[in-house]
């Protein structure tokens, strides 16, 4: 594939996840709102997720203590700021970042892969031919089962994290777990826990119409599959980035 | 009662046992793999190849993504460092924070995705099509012919990759402190050192390659052992980013811990042979 038809494919799939984006928001506001379906997206998205990001989460928690500890003695050579640092860290980037590269990889992978062999074996135009429109039929269900578990993953993964990042600091550095947690309660404000909330909806937003946009748009057999899912899962975790730090920087202009 | 019991119990256990196969059978392949090199001679060539190839595909990407990891970071840590009036440490922490720890997590993810899930799609077509039992007919070892050029060249192509990416992350961050933030870049430089140095680099490379390691054994053992036609590929793609990503994060943790003990040491060593000898 050469250069030009290549960043023509890239451009042909963003206009379309930006439509789709509009599709969504437009039966989200008018429906049909298909809520059985969404229940059962949400158990295999947000249900099916749950042990990998437990597991990742919590081993970031791990790694961070140290890290910051270690950090910590460096530069002030004491180690009584731990509980702060760690609880604006996880709440504002990392225990929203994690998350939203597994949600990426996992729910975002699968689903490219879905549509794609949809639509190489024909099945998106037998939808067609039924006149069963395929994105209020099968990616609304999954964009609001994917915006919802999204924000209740990422809630879980920091609460996770903070836990295991309270546990490493009571037993590596000592630290009293009362005099942790009112440490922990001086640096956090409400406005870090909306900071987490809006990046992880907004997250959860965006992956959907970018791995489906993939999928709707795949070619080539079997092979198409896997390079859409590649394709898929690069440009997601590319958005995530991007929009991570266009809100990052709003984020740190209000406080 | 008993019966229901126990074939609950089964069913929890299933996927359990699922994921320690898969940790079991990615460390054989790599068993395999680097016993297979051992005897292998003459394949250069090929893993230069795959190098060029690898590399020339995943740099842009690689830039992209450094340039914002590098941002994000410094943003996030001036609005924390502020609340702790030592905005002068900004420079050192950011930049020791992001050779040291994230940025090569946040990276390793991306190469997961873009190097690992291609290499994975490649060959699980090649087995669902069944070239590889072509090559095995023709008497050919296929972990020698396909395998080990893609192995190395992911191993050497991700290391490169992630080095290029952190020193973009450096970059990066100095251009956003510069336009965005409202910091002294003059502090902000005179600062990187007082917390990076040759440690922080050290460190940051063998994480880069125990990353990479895990990126082309996970890829190339789920894309070898796919199985089960046009899906088995899509199926070997996802769970391989998956995988990835997991053994990535287990892998950060264990790298943590043991290089801080390796810090320790040689800090020790260092001392003693000072006492000794000066």
């Amino acid at each position: 594939m050469n250069l030009k038809e290549n960043y023509k494919r890239q451009l042909e799939t963003f206009l379309l996840a930006i439509d789709l984006l509009r599709q969504l928001f437009r039966q989200a506001s008018k429906g049909p709102h298909r809520k059985m379906e969404i229940v059962s997206a949400i158990e295999g998205i947000g249900i099916g997720s749950l042990p990998i990001i437990s597991i990742a989460t919590g081993f970031t928690g791990l790694v961070m203590t140290s890290e910051i500890a270690w950090h910590m003695d460096f530069a002030l050579s004491n180690v009584s700021m731990i509980p702060g640092f760690t609880g604006q860290f996880v709440l504002r980037e990392l225990g929203i970042a994690v998350p939203a590269m597994l949600i990426v990889s996992k729910v975002g992978a699968s689903m490219t892969a879905e549509l794609a062999s949809m639509k190489i074996t024909e099945q998106l135009d037998a939808f067609k031919l039924l006149k069963i429109d395929v994105v209020s039929y099968h990616i609304f269900p999954r964009w609001i089962a994917c915006i919802l578990s999204t924000v209740c993953l990422t809630l879980i993964s920091i609460t996770i994290t903070l836990l295991i990042a309270m546990f490493t600091a009571v037993t590596k550095y000592h630290f009293n777990s009362q005099e942790y947690l009112n440490t922990l309660a001086q640096f956090i404000t409400s406005m870090d826990l909306i900071c987490a909330i809006t990046k992880a909806s907004v997250f959860g937003m965006i992956i959907p119409p970018i791995s489906c946009a993939f999928g709707l748009l795949c070619k080539g057999g079997a092979q198409g599959v896997g390079q859409a899912t590649t394709d898929a899962v690069v440009t997601a975790t590319l958005a995530v980035i991007t929009l991570d730090f266009i809100l990052t920087a709003i984020f740190s202009a209000l406080l | 009662m008993n019966a229901l019991l126990k074939k609950g119990l089964e069913k929890s256990i299933d996927p359990i046992m699922d994921v320690l196969h898969e940790f079991g059978g990615a460390w054989i392949f790599l068993g395999k793999v680097i016993k297979t090199f051992r005897r292998t001679s003459g394949y250069r060539k090929a893993i230069i190849q795959q190098v060029a190839e690898v590399s020339t595909r995943t740099i842009s990407t690689v830039i992209f993504a450094g340039i914002f990891v590098g941002a994000i970071l410094v943003l996030q840590f001036d609005t924390m460092l502020r609340r702790f009036d030592a905005e002068a440490l900004l420079g050192g922490l950011n930049t020791s924070a992001t050779i040291r720890e994230v940025g090569p997590l946040i990276i390793s993810f991306l190469l997961a995705g873009k190097v690992g899930a291609y290499t994975t799609a490649e060959l699980a077509n090649m087995r669902v099509t069944e070239q590889i039992d072509a090559i095995e007919s023709l008497g050919t070892d296929p972990i020698q012919y396909l395998i080990i050029p893609r192995f190395f060249g992911v191993v050497l192509s991700s290391v490169v990759l992630l080095a290029i990416g952190l020193s973009v992350s450096v970059v990066g961050a100095i251009l956003v402190a510069q336009s965005f933030g409202g910091i002294n870049i003059y502090q902000y430089i005179a600062s990187i050192p007082r917390f990076a140095g040759a440690w922080t680099l050290f460190e940051g490379l063998v994480r880069s390659t125990i990353f990479s390691t895990i990126v082309a054994t996970v890829s190339t053992f789920k894309g070898y052992t796919a199985s089960g036609g046009a899906r088995g590929v899509g199926k070997a793609v996802t769970q391989s980013a998956i995988y990835i990503n997991i053994y990535i994060v287990l892998g950060n943790f264990i790298s943590s811990s043991l290089l801080e003990w390796i810090h320790d040491l040689t800090y020790f060593v260092i001392g003693v042979f000072e006492r000794i000898f000066l």
